[in-house]
């Protein structure tokens, strides 16, 4: 853990775990839900800074992400939120016309 | 019972009028020939297609039960059987490849009001008798979650529609892949790579991710969602690590390498290879079964390095990001799925692309293909 650095209060609970030995109380949100705990970058940019590492065209990682609630800020969390998000749109790079926009009170 | 019905017919008939993609035949009877070179792939809406790939078409399409998602499938080592992670995570499915009937079905949920899934993690023993899954269990209460211990659930492959575990462990968190080896421990992919005794769950790290110690290298990272049945009978899941320059260990002048975690489940030989620069993003990669010294990788391009010295051999640029690759048993023909309903054919010595197969239905997401002979 030496070289990776705690920038919010879940990663520093998470380092005051480590310290205390207690790691393996932590439990990752796809422990709860499915949904990832990932900081990675990955909608907006890529790794490298850039947008050439991002799939291409972005329907290509559409369903890639709403199915296990990869990217749940971003994306429709088909696994738990909203599992009919893209019924009747089996393909998205032609059904992504169907696909809506999503708020909490849709569940 | 699960066989495309004659509604679905018309519906698929009408479809493709204004799409590309073929209609569903109502081939869920055909029986797979002996000998012959199967792959296994699925896809929405519900879909589990046996494309032959002497001919690369659609031989055959079965219905898939409730949700899809992920639709991971593997298959039996007895290649008579695939069995489908789906429903939203939650179920197992054992669909006879003959006859496209379900022949198994396990909920992972144990309890009333439990939900439990499992993240890709689930794998079929080499002599499949048994199949091995991790479950993460979550109880939904109205105001809250009260998070469960992740467990190793072992099923027997034979029972039936309404299985029940026969046997069930404490398993670690973050628990994805896992394949079964020859000598009957189960390797599973977490925060390390376990090897796991299935009879009474005691587990060993067999290879260190979040523990491991590699001089001259910082923490690696790992994201890979595929079980891949090779071949070769490998495990292969891909790493990225920042490699220091010096002892100072600084992260500003680290080259960051892309690497492969590979246990060989027929001789239980681990590997831990760097084979690139991190100069672009990869989701999966294989060695070639013709040609082991080289190394396949893909995401938004296809590319071909040498192991040995980690130098870019070709690389192919793509329509669109594949997730996942597979080789056919001879080595000659490398195939691009996941993503959309194309599968896309490679030629492994030039990368060129060769053929693709349109699948009627819809994406396949983070599904796995599996290459077969039946």
């Amino acid at each position: 853990m030496k070289h990776l650095k705690a920038i919010n209060n879940k990663a520093r609970t998470l380092e005051q775990a480590v310290a205390q030995d207690r790691v393996e109380e932590v439990l990752a949100m796809n422990a709860t839900v499915g949904c990832t705990s990932t900081v990675d970058p990955g909608w907006e940019t890529d790794v490298f800074g850039g947008v050439t590492g991002l799939c291409q065209p972005m329907e290509a990682d559409l369903y890639g992400c709403a199915d296990p609630c990869w990217w749940p800020a971003q994306v429709p969390d088909l696994m738990s939120t909203h599992p009919d998000w893209n019924k009747g749109a089996a393909d998205s790079s032609m059904d992504w016309r169907k696909l809506d926009t999503v708020f909490p009170t849709d569940k | 019972m699960f066989k495309k019905n004659n509604k679905m017919l018309v519906a698929g008939a009408v479809m493709t009028a204004v799409m590309t993609a073929p209609a569903l035949a109502d081939n869920a009877g055909r029986v797979l020939q002996s000998g012959q070179e199967y792959m296994v792939v699925t896809n929405y809406p519900n879909n589990l297609h046996v494309i032959d790939v002497a001919t690369d078409e659609v031989y055959k399409s079965c219905d898939l039960p409730d949700q899809f998602g992920p639709g991971t499938a593997i298959v039996s080592p007895d290649k008579s059987r695939a069995y489908v992670l789906s429903n939203r995570y939650t179920t197992l499915y054992g669909i006879e490849l003959d006859s496209c009937d379900m022949s198994f079905r396990a909920v992972l949920a144990q309890a009333p009001g439990e939900l439990a899934r499992s993240m890709y993690s689930f794998a079929v023993s080499a002599d499949g008798k048994e199949l091995y899954t991790v479950a993460n269990p979550s109880q939904k209460n109205l105001d809250h979650y009260v998070v469960g211990d992740p467990r190793l659930q072992v099923y027997s492959t034979d029972a039936g529609l309404d299985a029940k575990p026969i046997r069930m462990f404490p398993a670690p968190r973050q628990s994805y892949l896992m394949q079964a080896a020859d000598d009957g421990s189960l390797y599973l992919a977490a925060d390390n790579i376990y090897r796991i005794d299935v009879q009474t769950g005691e587990r060993e790290v067999a290879i260190g991710v979040r523990d491991w110690e590699r001089k001259g290298y910082g923490q690696p990272d790992v994201l890979y969602l595929w079980p891949k049945q090779q071949v070769s009978r490998d495990f292969t899941i891909l790493y990225a690590a920042p490699k220091f320059t010096d002892e100072t260990e600084d992260m500003d002048t680290a080259e960051f390498m892309f690497g492969f975690y590979n246990i060989n489940l027929e001789t239980g030989e681990m590997e831990t290879q760097d084979f690139a620069p991190v100069t672009e993003v990869y989701f999966t990669g294989a060695r070639s079964p013709k040609d082991p010294s080289a190394m396949y990788a893909v995401l938004n391009r296809l590319t071909k390095y040498d192991i040995a010295t980690q130098k870019l051999l070709a690389s192919q640029e793509l329509d669109h990001t594949y997730y996942v690759l597979a080789f056919n048993h001879a080595g000659d023909k490398l195939y691009l799925a996941g993503t959309f309903n194309d599968i896309g054919i490679h030629d492994p010595e030039t990368l060129n692309k060769i053929g693709s197969i349109t699948l009627p239905g819809g994406d396949m997401s983070t599904t796995t293909p599996q290459i077969f002979i039946r």
